[in-house]
């Protein structure tokens, strides 16, 4: 199976056990998009499951083929898009999907590494914030590329208004997507792989690919990361503190700057080990800016909420509503005493296509759907694309 | 196709450089601070180092590196 490893692992929780499922072929993207497997298989294994998917495409040489998700069933289908490495690191594991059952007898992290899946007991973790989660994963496991997508404590306590968290940095999960790792005692799912994937005809893939990339660079002109997709980031203050752009898996064009807080943002050796925030949550910038922080106080703010698991809209609009000001004080407040309060339905990734379908369509296929929304979503040319990957030509 | 060449990342600090596997050089590690040979700095270590232990030496794809061709942000270029 071309570009993808033909196989799931369903890991049950509470017997600590997993079987590996063989995925169907299919030559129809709408029928290998992530989004629709993973509801195919929730519908197997049951509406309580939780599925961490890649798309078709995730970690082909498609530009910005990096996506992968986290879905769960129920009456209220949610997803989260997963950004950075974490979706090409999962499909490097072996498995095209991981499907998580029951509730683990002891809280722990699910830990997938080239074939192989386990989940590793620590209770030690539950008074860990999502930061020395990850820091701790990789520690133990001694592999400082490990690719961890981590609950807090907001998280663990169950709470609407938490958010999983990639690495450190936060803006994937506007549903309380966390919510649902804590309440299966899952802290953490870490990926790691060597895996490598086969190409139809691999020359033609790449030659396929480097055109859209050029094509796409001539079109865009130069990146000014975040602020080449939003005003919101062009600000001086934020601007002074911009350390350098980065890019996901792939991405031609980052939309992710990271500002040094705690440092000179001319400094180019490694001195601190927590020099500042790494920023692509568009809105929990606007609520900061519009609450009156500046660019280094917001950064402290969402970097605080990040660490604690809870989404940052609705964390400054509770400290909003209790007349606080936007604060890094007024905000460890807040998040020290997880609470249930509102999710504020505040938007990151899933604005950048008016057409909610579209949007569906393109992070199924393991694309990001903030850039191929900016470059101008073209099926017909991602399919032709695709094809030489893939070796069948997608409809 | 192959590849010779691997990401050294800090995650944390957004530091980050590239490990290139050579014919006469051995390990390769560019870094904002400049360049090293030889032995992998910690960063690069453990398990992580693996992939590129494992790979065939960069041949510079008879001349004109798919890496510098592909590279997403034109970070990569080629020196002769």
């Amino acid at each position: 199976m071309n570009l993808r490893n033909g196989r799931a692992i369903v890991f049950d929780l509470h017997s600590k056990t997993s079987v590996e499922q063989a995925l169907p072929e299919a030559k129809d993207l709408e029928a290998v998009s992530a989004t629709k497997v993973a509801d195919g298989l929730i519908a197997q294994h049951g509406n309580d499951c939780l599925v961490l998917g890649t798309g078709v495409l995730t970690g082909s040489l498609v530009p910005a083929s990096c996506c992968g998700i986290v879905r769960c069933g129920g009456q209220r289908p949610k997803t989260v898009p997963l950004l950075g490495f974490l979706g090409t690191e999962l499909k490097m594991s072996g498995f095209d999907f991981v499907v998580i059952k029951g509730v683990a007898q002891s809280p722990g992290y699910l830990w997938i590494r080239d074939g192989v899946a386990e989940f590793l007991e620590s209770k030690e973790m539950s008074s860990m914030d999502s930061w020395a989660r990850t820091d701790k994963i990789r520690a133990d496991q001694g592999d400082s590329k490990i690719q961890v997508v981590a609950a807090g404590p907001w998280g663990d306590a169950g709470l609407g208004s938490s958010q999983l968290v990639t690495n450190y940095w936060g803006g994937e999960d506007k549903v309380g997507m966390a919510a649902e790792f804590g309440k299966r005692g899952v802290s953490a799912v870490a990926f790691r792989g060597m895996g490598e994937l086969e190409l139809a005809s691999p020359e033609q893939h790449f030659d396929e690919a480097l055109l859209l990339i050029r094509e796409h660079i001539e079109r865009l002109g130069k990146s000014r990361g975040l602020a080449s997709y939003s005003e919101i980031a062009a600000r001086d203050d934020f601007a002074k503190l911009a350390h350098r752009h980065v890019a996901c898996y792939g991405c031609p064009f980052p939309c992710r700057t990271f500002l040094k807080t705690s440092e000179d943002p001319g400094e180019l050796r490694l001195v601190s080990k927590e020099p500042g925030y790494l920023h692509y949550d568009l809105a929990a910038l606007e609520k900061a800016f519009q609450l009156g922080a500046d660019a280094s106080t917001a950064s402290e703010v969402i970097a605080t909420c990040a660490k604690a698991g809870a989404e940052p809209v609705a964390v400054m609009s509770q400290m909003e509503r209790m007349g606080k000001t936007c604060t890094l004080e007024e905000a460890e407040e807040v998040v020290g005493q997880p609470a249930e309060i509102p999710l504020t339905g505040a938007t990151n990734f899933e604005r950048s296509f008016e057409n909610p379908r579209e949007y569906d369509e393109c992070l199924g296929l393991g694309l990001c759907p903030r850039y191929w929304a900016k470059v101008g979503y073209d099926l017909e040319k991602i399919a032709s694309s695709a094809g030489s990957g893939l070796g069948w030509s997608p409809k | 196709m192959s590849s010779s060449i691997i990401l050294h990342i800090d995650d944390k600090a957004d530091y980050f450089g590239l490990v290139l596997k050579t014919k006469s050089e051995g390990l390769v590690l560019g870094r904002p601070e400049g360049v090293s040979y030889g032995q992998q700095s910690s960063g690069s270590g453990g398990p992580g180092a693996k992939p590129i232990l494992l790979r065939e030496p960069c041949d510079l794809c008879g001349g004109d590196p798919r890496c510098v061709k592909i590279c997403p942000t034109g970070c990569l270029s080629l020196e002769v």
